[in-house]
């Protein structure tokens, strides 16, 4: 990952809070001067060095991470759009990322039960919800969509 | 990662698997306001393993459950 890859990167980012989705490599191209096959070959870079995630065949983001790219049970509104979370800790991430308040709906795993929550100022307005991480801090890139 | 109504919860839902570590969803909100809040940052860089575990500890998310490698 160099200094290119690294705005490559950023235009991506920008690119996804923008559109509310994913770019794909063309728009991100459009954006930095770059091409289409420039941006896929900095994004499989990227990829490998955990600053985003890509489907199998490396051409489109699956996870910018804290945002997904697919629906997930973690929907957050943040910014004045609903997002998609791919996870709980990102869905608390994506309203620090915007730098803004919101507010995260999902279910419980175990009764399917609906939880909402609203964030401010990085706080949740009820502390009486659990967090938990199946998988140890030493494999979560192990297989980051399990994780 | 998921948040649940309660640790019973937790419990009910493992049925029988092993368990990872569960928190306070007031930490899980420090942690990912501490993790996430410069990624969009222009200047933005990947953080190094270092700060990130210094993020964990500075939490008490200590040991070797919370251990990057």
């Amino acid at each position: 990952m160099d200094d290119r890859d690294l705005e490559l990167r950023n235009h991506t980012y920008r690119a996804f809070v923008e559109l509310g989705r994913a770019p794909d490599p063309e728009e991100v191209a459009a954006r930095a001067g770059s091409s289409g096959d420039g941006v896929i070959a900095s994004w499989s870079r990227l990829h490998d060095e955990h600053a985003l995630v890509l489907d199998p065949t490396r051409t489109r983001i699956v996870m910018a991470n804290p945002f997904s790219a697919i629906p997930t049970p973690h929907r957050v509104l943040a910014a004045g759009r609903w997002w998609f979370a791919n996870c709980a800790w990102d869905a608390f991430g994506i309203p620090a990322a915007l730098d803004t308040d919101g507010r995260i709906e999902t279910a419980c795993p175990d009764c399917d039960d609906p939880i909402a929550l609203d964030v401010v100022d990085g706080t949740p307005e009820r502390a009486d919800l659990i967090f938990h991480c199946l998988v140890p801090a030493g494999g979560w890139w192990d297989d980051i969509r399990f994780t | 990662m998921n948040l649940f109504r309660s640790e019973e919860h937790v419990h009910e839902w493992l049925n029988g698997r092993r368990p990872g570590t569960s928190i306070p969803v007031t930490t899980l909100a420090a942690l990912a306001s501490r993790w996430w809040a410069d990624r969009l940052a222009p200047d933005w860089r990947p953080h190094t393993r270092e700060q990130n575990q210094a993020i964990l500890d500075g939490l008490g998310l200590t040991g070797d459950f919370w251990r990057l490698p």
